[in-house]
C-alpha cells in the first residue's frame, strides 16, 4: 500500500466504537452468546483492517497476496496449496503462531524455502487449526493484515469450508473486514458468496467490503501479448453488469504473477531477457510457443535451462513474452523493466482502490460492524440494565458519524435505488464511493486548486438541494437527496477549512 | 469381400423375390441407417476453459466462436459433408398476443466463415437462435461423427446445464474440458460422474496446456481424482493454439506436440469405432434374421415338395410354431406383462423419487425461511432454490434413464425366452443390440431434439415466472402492509408496533413458503411429465420393435404354411421346375449369410 506508515492505532472514527463497545461488553457481561458475539470486534478494533483474499481453487489467491506485499510469503504450486486460512500481518520479526479451534496457541518454526515462506503445521491435522497467524517485517503490511483462504468450490469440501468458517458466512461474526474476491469468470455461487458475506459483514457495509479482481488476467487468450487489455475490456462489461455490481464495487483486471514478478525481478533476470532479446527473434518466438519448448535442455540461445525454467516459473509464459518484447523495445535497465511490468499488472489501480475502499475508511467500517452489533444485542437482550444509554449511545454515533450515512446509502444505490438513473453515478461519486478526497468526491484531478474545488462544490451543493426539496420526488429520493447533500455542505467545510483537504 | 450396401442390396432383391414387402421395409430402413451413421461427441464445460477453440482445431476451421469474454451462446453442430456448408436455426418470431408459446423453426443458409461471428455474444438476433450446424468435408467427420459445441454460459452448475442433461443419454461420447491452470474443481466433478452415468464414453481434455508449465501435475493430479472416484475417462492434453499453429505452417512436429492427434485418434478408437462395432453388429443382426425369415418358408416348400408324403407332418408343425407366435402377439404374452408392469412400477418411481427429492428441498428451504426474513433474502433464497432444484432434476434424469434401459433389457430378455420358445430356428437378437436400437431411434429423431430443447427452455421459462409472482406477491403484500402498519404503529406505540414487525415477518415467511411450495409443486408436475414422456418413448419403442419381429415371424410362417400347401396343386413339371427355382435361391440366401458373417465381423464396417 502507501509508503507512509499510519499509525494503526488511530483508525479514523473508530474512537466512539470503541467507547461503545467497552461499554456494551460491561452491560451484557453475563450474557455470553453476546459477549463472544462483541468481544471479537472489540479486540480487533486495536488491530489495522484485515482484508481476506477469497476465490476460488487456484484462482491466484497466494500469488496476489505475495504481489501486495511484494515478497514472496505465501506459498503457491501447481496443485491445491492453500490448506488453512492464513493471517499475514506486520510484525517486528518473523514469527509464525498456528491457533487450534480449542483456542490453543503454539509458535512453529520459520522456514524458508527459495525465499518464501514454507508452512508446516507441525503435525496438526488441517481440520483442527482455526488459523495460522504470520508475523512478518513488511512496511506493505502495515496499513492491513491480509488473509490468505483456501479456495471455494474445491474438491474436498472441508478446505472450502474452512474458509467459509472464516469470513462467518454460515453464521456469526465474520474473521475480516473487507474481501478481495478473485474470480476468472464470475458465477452464479461466486456471487451468492459475495452476498452471505457482506450480509454476515452487516448490513451498512455492503458493496462497500467487497472488491472482485479478474484473476491471472494474462491467461485470457491464452497468454497472447494484448491479454491485459483484453482483459480490461472483460473487466468494464463486468463491471456494468447490475448482478455483478449487487455484491461488487469495482472489477478490476489484475496479474498476480506479472505483478509479482515485476516486484521481485533480479539483475540476473533481466540480463538472461536481454539475451533472448538479442538472439534471433523467429528462435526466440519459436522457443517461446510453449513452456515444455522454452524449457528444453538443448536451445540456441546461451541461458541455462535453470534459468529459463526459472523466468517461466516465476513470470509465466506470457510474462517471458511480454519481457521479451518490452527488452527489444529498449528498456534499459532491470529497475524500468519491473516497473513496466508492475505498471502492465494492473496492481497499483488494485493498490489505489484498495487504499480509497478500505483502509481509508477503515474505521468507519469498523463502527459499522460494532454498531450493528450492539444494535443485534439490543434486540436480543433488550431489558438489560443500562441498555436504554447504551441504545442513546448508538443513536448518537448514527448521527454523528456522516460518513455512516454515506455508507448505508452507497450500499443501497443501485438500478432498483433511491436516486434517478441519471443522478445515480454523481451521487455514489460525491458519497465517496471512487475516493474520499474532495478532487475523488467531485470527479476533477487530483492538481485541481482550491478555488476551482470549491466553485464545482457549491454548484453540486445547489443541484443536490434542489432535487432534495424536488415536490414531485418521493420519500425515498428526497432522503438520499439529502444526505448526498450533507456531503457536499461537509466537502465545502473540509475546503474551507485546510487547503490540503 | 462384398460392402455392407451391396449386401444389403443382395437381401432387398431376396426379399422382393420371396414377395415379403414387411421385410423390404426393414432393409430400407437399415440401408439409411447405415448410409448415415451419426455418432454424437459433445462438448461441455466451464466457460472459458477452450470448448470452442478445441472444437475449431478438431476440425480444422474456426466454426465456432473464440473470444476472451464469453462467446458461445447457443451450441454448434459440426459434421461432414461433401461441401462445406452452414445453417442456422432460430425461432420464428411469434406475434405479440398470438396465444404460441414459440413459433415455428426456420432453417437459414448463411456462408461457413460467418457461423462464428453469428452464434458469438452480442450478435444480431441470438435470442431467437437455437443452434448452428455446420458441414465440412473432413477425414474426422466421414465416419459419421457430430461434434457439437454447447455454450459454456452458467457453466456447468446444473440449474443451467440441463439441456446438456438432457442430450447426453443421445450422445456417443462426452468431452469434458478443463484447463491446465488447474485441477477439476466440485462443480466439474459433479458434471463428471452424472456423464458417466448417462453416457457410455467419457474424455476429460486439459486444455491450454502451451501457456502452463506445470500441466504435468495438473493432469497426474486429475487422474487421480478421477480414479479415486470411479469415473471412467481418460485425461488427454491438448494444446488448441499449437494445433492450429501446426495446421497453418504445416508443422508435424508442433502437431505432435499438440496433443491433438492422441484426441483424434482416442476418438476414433474408442468412439466412431466403437459404435462402428456396434453398428456393424446390428446390422449383422438384421442381415441373418431376415435371411432366417426368408429361408423358412423356402425350406418349407422345398420340403413339401421333395417329400409329399412327410407334408402333413410338416404343416402341423408350422401350425403349431403359428400358434405359438400368435401367442406372443397376444396382449397377456409375457413381454407384454415384463412391460406394462416395469412401465406402471417406474412410472410410479419417477413420480416418487421426484417427489421425495424435492421434499428434501423443500424442508430445507423452509428451514433457511425461518431462520431470516425472507423479504430481503428473498433473491438469494430464490437462487438457491434453482440450484438445488437443477441438481435434484439432474439426478432423477441420470435414476430414470437407467432405469428404463435396465427395463428395455428385460423386456427383450424376455421376448427372447418367449420367442426362442416359440421358434428355435430364428434368432431373435440380444438385449443389448435392441437397446442399441432404441439409443439410435433417439438420435436421429432431430425434431424430438429440438421439442425436447423446447420443454426444458419452457420449463424454465414458467419457473422464472413463478418465481416472479412470487416475488411479485411478496413485494405487494409488503406494500399493502407497510402504510396500514406505519398508521398503527403510530396509534399503537412502540410495543404494538414491534408485534405488529413480528406478524407481518410471520406472515411473510408463511407467503414465501407457499410460493415455494407452489414452485416445486410446479417443477415436480413439469419435469414428472417430460421424464414419463421420455419413458413413453421408451416403451413405444420396444413395443414397435418386438411388434414388427413378431409380425414378420408371424408372415414368415404363414407363408411357409402356404407354400407347403400349394405344392400339392402343381402339375410334375412346374413341381420340378419350381424346386430347382427354390434350391436355387436357398443356395443365394445361404451364400448371403455366410458372406454377411464373413464381411461384417471386421470392427470397421466397410460403406
Amino acid at each position: 500500500m502507501t509508503a507512509t506508515a499510519p499509525d494503526v492505532r488511530a483508525l479514523p472514527g473508530a474512537a466512539g466504537a470503541r467507547d461503545l463497545l467497552d461499554a456494551a461488553l460491561e452491560v451484557y457481561a453475563d450474557v455470553p452468546e453476546v459477549t463472544a458475539r462483541l468481544r471479537p470486534l472489540r479486540e480487533r478494533l486495536d488491530e489495522p483492517l484485515r482484508v481476506a483474499v477469497v476465490g476460488r481453487v487456484k484462482a491466484g489467491k497466494s500469488t496476489l497476496l505475495n504481489a501486495l506485499v511484494g515478497q514472496r510469503i505465501a506459498p503457491t504450486d501447481a496443485g491445491e496449496c492453500t490448506r488453512v486460512v492464513t493471517l499475514y500481518r506486520h510484525g517486528a520479526v518473523p514469527r509464525v503462531v498456528l491457533q487450534a479451534h480449542d483456542g490453543a496457541r503454539r509458535s512453529l518454526p520459520v522456514r524458508r524455502v527459495d525465499g518464501g515462506l514454507q508452512l508446516d503445521l507441525g503435525g496438526a491435522a488441517p481440520e483442527d487449526v482455526a488459523c495460522l497467524i504470520v508475523d512478518w517485517p513488511s512496511a506493505a503490511l502495515l496499513p492491513a493484515t491480509l488473509v490468505d483462504t483456501p479456495g471455494l468450490s474445491s474438491l474436498s469440501t472441508e478446505t472450502s469450508a474452512r474458509t467459509d468458517d472464516f469470513l462467518g458466512v454460515d453464521d456469526g461474526g465474520p474473521g475480516a473486514d473487507a474481501v478481495v474476491f478473485l474470480t476468472r469468470q464470475p458465477q452464479a455461487e461466486d456471487l451468492a458468496f459475495l452476498r452471505a458475506f457482506q450480509e454476515s459483514s452487516g448490513a451498512a457495509g455492503t458493496q462497500v467490503t467487497t472488491v472482485t479482481v479478474l484473476s491471472r488476467a494474462d491467461e485470457i487468450g491464452a497468454g497472447r501479448l494484448d491479454a491485459l487489455e483484453s482483459a480490461a475490456a472483460v473487466a468494464r462489461r463486468l463491471s456494468a453488469d447490475p448482478a455483478v455490481r449487487e455484491v461488487s464495487s469495482a472489477v478490476l483486471p489484475v496479474s498476480g504473477l506479472l505483478a509479482l514478478a515485476g516486484r521481485t525481478l533480479r539483475t540476473g533476470d533481466f540480463v538472461a531477457l536481454r539475451s533472448l532479446a538479442s538472439a534471433e527473434p523467429a528462435t526466440v518466438a519459436a522457443m517461446l510457443l510453449t513452456a515444455d519448448r522454452f524449457t528444453r535442455p538443448e536451445v540456441a540461445v546461451p541461458v541455462s535451462r535453470e534459468v529459463r525454467l526459472s523466468l517461466v516459473e516465476r513470470l509465466g509464459v506470457f510474462g517471458v513474452r511480454l519481457a521479451v518484447t518490452l527488452v527489444r523495445a529498449g528498456l534499459p535497465d532491470a529497475g524500468a523493466l519491473a516497473d513496466e511490468l508492475v505498471r502492465r499488472s494492473g496492481l497499483a489501480e488494485l493498490q489505489r482502490m484498495l487504499t480509497v475502499r478500505f483502509t481509508e475508511r477503515g474505521g468507519v467500517l469498523r463502527t459499522a460492524a460494532a454498531l450493528r452489533a450492539v444494535e443485534e444485542a439490543l434486540e436480543r437482550a433488550p431489558g438489560t440494565e443500562g441498555a436504554g444509554q447504551l441504545r442513546s449511545e448508538v443513536e448518537r454515533i448514527r448521527l454523528e458519524t456522516a460518513e455512516l450515512a454515506e455508507l448505508e446509502l452507497l450500499a443501497r444505490s443501485g438500478p432498483d435505488g433511491p436516486f434517478p438513473p441519471v443522478l445515480r453515478d454523481e451521487a455514489e461519486r460525491l458519497l465517496g464511493d471512487r475516493g474520499t478526497g474532495p478532487a475523488a468526491r467531485l470527479g476533477l484531478p487530483g492538481t485541481t486548486g482550491g478555488d476551482a474545488l470549491a466553485a464545482a462544490a457549491h454548484e453540486h451543493l445547489t443541484r443536490w438541494q434542489q432535487a432534495a426539496a424536488d415536490p414531485l420526488a418521493d420519500r425515498a429520493a428526497a432522503d438520499a437527496a439529502e444526505v448526498v447533500v450533507r456531503s457536499c455542505e461537509a466537502l465545502l467545510a473540509d475546503l474551507e477549512a485546510g487547503p490540503e483537504g | 469381400m462384398a460392402t455392407s450396401t451391396e449386401l444389403i442390396d443382395r437381401a432387398l432383391a431376396l426379399a422382393q423375390a420371396c414377395d415379403r414387402p414387411d421385410l423390404q421395409r426393414r432393409l430400407g430402413l437399415v440401408r439409411e441407417r447405415v448410409a448415415a451413421p451419426t455418432v454424437r461427441v459433445l462438448v461441455v464445460g466451464e466457460p472459458k476453459q477452450g470448448k470452442s477453440s478445441l472444437v475449431n482445431a478438431l476440425v480444422g476451421a474456426p466454426v465456432c466462436a473464440v473470444a476472451d469474454d464469453v462467446a458461445t451462446v447457443v451450441p454448434v453442430v459440426v459434421r461432414g459433408g461433401a461441401e462445406p456448408r452452414a445453417e442456422l436455426l432460430r425461432t420464428v418470431p411469434v406475434p405479440a398476443g398470438s396465444g404460441a408459446d414459440a413459433g415455428p423453426v426456420e432453417r437459414i443458409p448463411v456462408p461457413v466463415h460467418t457461423v462464428a461471428a453469428r452464434v458469438g455474444h452480442g450478435a444480431e438476433g441470438h435470442e431467437q437462435l437455437l443452434r448452428a450446424e455446420v458441414e465440412l468435408p473432413r477425414r474426422l467427420l466421414a465416419g459419421g461423427l457430430e461434434i457439437v459445441d454447447t455454450p459454456g454460459v452458467g457453466g456447468v452448475g446444473a440449474a443451467q446445464s440441463l439441456v446438456t442433461m438432457d442430450l447426453l443419454p443421445t450422445a456417443d461420447a462426452v468431452v469434458v474440458v478443463s484447463d491446465a491452470s488447474q485441477e477439476v474443481t466440485a462443480p466439474e466433478m459433479a458434471f463428471l460422474q452424472r456423464a458417466a452415468a448417462l453416457c457410455p464414453n467419457v474424455v476429460c481434455v486439459l486444455t491450454k496446456t502451451d501457456v502452463h508449465p506445470e500441466w504435468r501435475t495438473v493432469l497426474e493430479l486429475d487422474r487421480g481424482h478421477l480414479a479415486r472416484r470411479d469415473v471412467d475417462a481418460a485425461v488427454l492434453p491438448v494444446s488448441s493454439t499449437l494445433a492450429a499453429l501446426a495446421l497453418t505452417s504445416r508443422d508435424p512436429e508442433l502437431h505432435a506436440e499438440s496433443g491433438l492427434g492422441v484426441l483424434v485418434e482416442h476418438l476414433q478408437r474408442e468412439v466412431v469405432d466403437r459404435a462402428g462395432v456396434l453398428a456393424a453388429r446390428s446390422l449383422r443382426h438384421d442381415l441373418t434374421s431376415v435371411a432366417e425369415q426368408l429361408r423358412l418358408a423356402v425350406r418349407s416348400e422345398l420340403s413339401a415338395l421333395e417329400d409329399p408324403a412327410g407334408r402333413d407332418e410338416l404343416l402341423r408343425g408350422l401350425e403349431e410354431a403359428r400358434q405359438a407366435v400368435e401367442d406372443l402377439r397376444k396382449r397377456s404374452s409375457r413381454w407384454q406383462q415384463v412391460l406394462s408392469d416395469g412401465v406402471t412400477d417406474l412410472m410410479a418411481d419417477i413420480d416418487y423419487d421426484l417427489r421425495d427429492r424435492t421434499r428434501v428441498v423443500t424442508r430445507e428451504a423452509e428451514e433457511a425461511i425461518d431462520a431470516q426474513d425472507p423479504g430481503p433474502a428473498w433473491t438469494r433464497i430464490a437462487e438457491w432454490l434453482d440450484e438445488r432444484v437443477g441438481a435434484a432434476v439432474a439426478d432423477s434424469f441420470v435414476w430414470a434413464e437407467q432405469r428404463s434401459q435396465w427395463l428395455a433389457e428385460q423386456v427383450v430378455e424376455q421376448f427372447a425366452r418367449d420367442g426362442g420358445a416359440a421358434l428355435p430356428e430364428l434368432s431373435v437378437g440380444s438385449g443389448a443390440e435392441a437397446m442399441d436400437m432404441v439409443v439410435e431411434v433417439a438420435t436421429i429423431d432431430d425434431g424430438a431434439m429440438s421439442l425436447r430443447e423446447r420443454t426444458l427452455v419452457g420449463l424454465r421459462g414458467s419457473y422464472t415466472g413463478v418465481l416472479m409472482t412470487g416475488l411479485v406477491t411478496s413485494l405487494v403484500g409488503m406494500a399493502i402492509i407497510n402504510p396500514l402498519s406505519l398508521a398503527a404503529g403510530v396509534l399503537m406505540g412502540r410495543r404494538a408496533y414491534k408485534d405488529d414487525q413480528a406478524q407481518r415477518i410471520t406472515r411473510r415467511r408463511g407467503e414465501a413458503k407457499t410460493v415455494v411450495r407452489r414452485h416445486l409443486d410446479e417443477v415436480v408436475f413439469q419435469v414428472g411429465k417430460q421424464l414419463k414422456d421420455r419413458l413413453r418413448l421408451v416403451q413405444r419403442t420396444l413395443r414397435d420393435l418386438i411388434s414388427d419381429t413378431v409380425d414378420e415371424m408371424s408372415q414368415s410362417l404363414a407363408d411357409a404354411v402356404r407354400a407347403a400347401q400349394q405344392t400339392a396343386k402343381e402339375a410334375t413339371g412346374e413341381r420340378d421346375a419350381r424346386a430347382r427355382l427354390l434350391r436355387q435361391r436357398l443356395l443365394e440366401l445361404d451364400r448371403l449369410a455366410t458372406d454377411v458373417g464373413r464381411s461384417i465381423a471386421e470392427p470397421v464396417a466397410a460403406s
